[in-house]
């Protein structure tokens, strides 16, 4: 035990290391999220095939806009319980403006998304300028919101998407139903934000160790207030698509996505922490939980198994997710190598 | 040093509490009288008990969702078994312990020894609880014996039986400070590395704080049967939100270090008499949450500008 300390044979491993611990956890979801479609035909023929993938994906589209958001907020250290009530907000707003016509659309929307911002803005300001936590600044903003929409609709949304909305979420070209595209775009878009522009490596440092991203020039109160903004306007834009989706908005249409919301990023690999995460594993988090719930639902599972069901991968993803996981996994890769 | 002990102490949040009281007093003179303060504190009592439970965790600097999950699972529990009279209800309190405990400590062990993140390893374990209190009570229903709906809602020697909860909590937890575990605690909050250094063992203090969450919940989840006579499977999910304002009006810091169990209790007292002002103001339900997410911001800030003060007090 008393040996002197050597770093001969040490390396600097830093970057490699999170470069693979990431990639591992990256590729272990998806592997798992295909295993899990195409394992599903040997318990009934109906499932398995490209159909099922296509509701699995065209379904778990609400949920990765959404997780993109919530990914951000949580690399900054914090948390967005608004979620739910910025997602019947965007419901509620787009449904009340378009009036089912197709009118105006092109400034709706992005209306929509800025109003969104700014109510995500104003839970950011509270969080870094006035010290309040941000699960309890987000969570007093949600509630908020969420009664501001049920008493502006007196519990009734009225109102209709537009015609154009609809017909977007009804359409394929060449088989795959559109909105499927616009996620796999908007991946690409928000990917190439989050991990290789100046925005998201700034979000990144500031996770990481918000002094250290001070001093070393960042806008830490402003990039972690665009973090929320933009998880507000996240939200928002699933909510626009939600009611499109269901032809119309309920107040509660967005409670279904909080949790999986915070769920996603959290089996995709990122720290609840801060500082470590990654949107294709947050993607692929998405994936795995709208995968097992469908599948579970196509089974004819009840209720209560389906949710212990879920309960359990998550916490068996979390379980072989963890840092020592990795270390050993590294150290069996370098002996053997 | 004695604005540090009286911001410390609670005092501030129970300064809140008989403002607010007295404000409701004056609305609705009729909810002074015995029956009605004893109704009050039977509502309060499940969701003083949440947060006092929360509060466990929260001061070692962890986090803890599955108080939801824990509350549902103990009450469907709580309303499927059928047991009858006083020896029953204490029957079905070591039950229901049990099961709490057997929560915080799967929780404990995850979190502490097998160092997932707290949020996300109690995220998964509040929603496996939610699908076995889901497997165990289908609906909304079951069975809660009399003996517990009348005698645990009622009073002894004059005085409310959720009083006399409520105070044993509190003083648990004045007495729990002053023990080493209860050192040690806050020492793991403030800086879980020091204290490590300096000799605590930091992951059985983390591991105790989720038992002692855990059976404050199924304490909270019995108290919830009997107030409501009846059990349901999604019982606790209100408690989710609500319990982490209880505790943050409470001044008690998220993160971990500073902050007190009875505050947390007076915090939850105070969430709930404030439905009940607002309700009894007549303001329109659909803007109570608008009024709630206020206030709660509001609260925070008083206790962070308070904070500020003693800080301010202690440099110079």
């Amino acid at each position: 035990m008393n040996q002197p300390y050597s770093t001969a044979d040490k390396q600097d491993t830093r970057q490699a290391q999170r470069f693979s611990s990431t990639s591992i956890a990256v590729l272990a979801i998806y592997s798992l999220v295909v295993l899990m479609i195409f394992g599903s035909r040997l318990v009934s023929p109906s499932l398995g095939g490209l159909s099922q993938l296509m509701t699995v994906l065209y379904l778990s589209s609400f949920l990765v806009i959404c997780a993109f958001g919530q990914g951000l907020v949580i690399m900054v250290r914090g948390l967005d319980l608004s979620v739910a009530s910025m997602i019947t907000l965007g419901g509620v707003l787009s449904t009340t403006f378009m009036q089912g016509t197709n009118e105006g659309l092109y400034f709706i929307i992005p209306g929509i998304l800025l109003i969104s911002a700014l109510v995500g803005m104003i839970s950011g300001f509270g969080i870094t300028r006035l010290s309040i936590p941000p699960f309890i600044m987000t969570m007093a903003m949600g509630l908020i919101v969420y009664s501001v929409c049920l008493g502006f609709t007196e519990g009734t949304p009225r109102g209709f998407p537009a015609p154009i909305l609809n017909a977007f979420m009804q359409s394929k070209v060449f088989g795959v139903a559109l909105p499927i595209l616009l996620m796999l775009i908007l991946i690409v878009i928000f990917t190439t934000l989050q991990s290789y522009s100046a925005f998201g490596r700034k979000l990144n440092a500031v996770g990481n160790n918000p002094d250290a991203a001070n001093i070393a020039g960042i806008t830490v109160k402003r990039m972690t207030i665009s973090a929320y903004a933009i998880s507000a306007a996240c939200s928002a834009l699933a909510g626009v698509l939600l009611a499109a989706y269901a032809n119309g908005a309920t107040l509660r249409m967005g409670d279904d996505y909080l949790l999986p919301s915070i769920a996603a990023v959290v089996v995709g690999g990122s720290s609840i922490l801060g500082g470590r995460g990654n949107f294709l594993g947050t993607v692929g988090g998405a994936l795995l939980l709208t995968t097992l719930s469908s599948m579970l639902s196509a089974l004819g599972v009840g209720q209560g198994w389906k949710t212990v069901l879920e309960g359990g991968v998550i916490l068996v993803a979390l379980l072989m997710l963890r840092e020592q996981v990795f270390a050993s996994l590294q150290s069996m890769f370098k002996r053997s190598s | 040093m004695t604005i540090k002990r009286i911001a410390d102490s609670g005092l501030m949040i129970m300064v809140i509490y008989i403002l607010i009281f007295a404000m409701y007093g004056a609305v609705q003179p009729s909810a002074l009288s015995a029956y009605s303060i004893q109704g009050l504190f039977n509502n309060s009592l499940p969701l003083m008990l949440a947060a006092a439970g929360a509060t466990f965790v929260i001061l070692q600097g962890g986090f803890d969702l599955s108080v939801a999950g824990t509350i549902s699972l103990v009450n469907a529990i709580v309303a499927v078994l059928q047991f009858d009279g006083a020896l029953g209800a204490i029957g079905m309190l070591a039950i229901a312990l049990a099961a709490g405990i057997l929560v915080g400590a799967i929780n404990g062990f995850v979190v502490a020894y097998l160092k997932v993140q707290a949020i996300a390893a109690t995220l998964a374990t509040m929603i496996i609880c939610q699908g076995v209190a889901l497997l165990i009570l289908r609906a909304p229903g079951g069975y809660v014996s009399d003996f517990m709906t009348y005698e645990l809602t009622g009073s002894m020697f004059g005085i409310p039986v959720a009083i006399i909860i409520a105070t044993l909590v509190a003083l648990l937890w004045f007495v729990f400070r002053r023990t080493n575990a209860g050192r040690n605690l806050l020492a793991v909050g403030q800086d879980a590395k020091a204290a490590e250094l300096s000799g605590i063992n930091v992951a059985r203090t983390q591991f105790f704080s989720f038992i002692w969450a855990g059976a404050l919940y199924a304490l909270a989840a019995y108290f919830l049967a009997a107030l409501t006579s009846t059990g349901s499977p999604s019982a606790g999910e209100p408690f989710l939100l609500l319990t982490f304002a209880a505790v943050a009006l409470g001044g008690t810091a998220f993160g971990g270090g500073r902050g007190s169990v009875t505050a947390s209790l007076l915090g939850a007292a105070t969430l709930v008499l404030m439905q009940k002002l607002l309700f009894s103001v007549g303001v329109s339900s659909f803007y109570t949450g608008m009024i709630q997410g206020m206030i709660m911001v509001l609260a925070v800030l008083f206790s962070g500008a308070v904070q500020f003060v003693v800080d301010r007090r202690n440099i110079i």
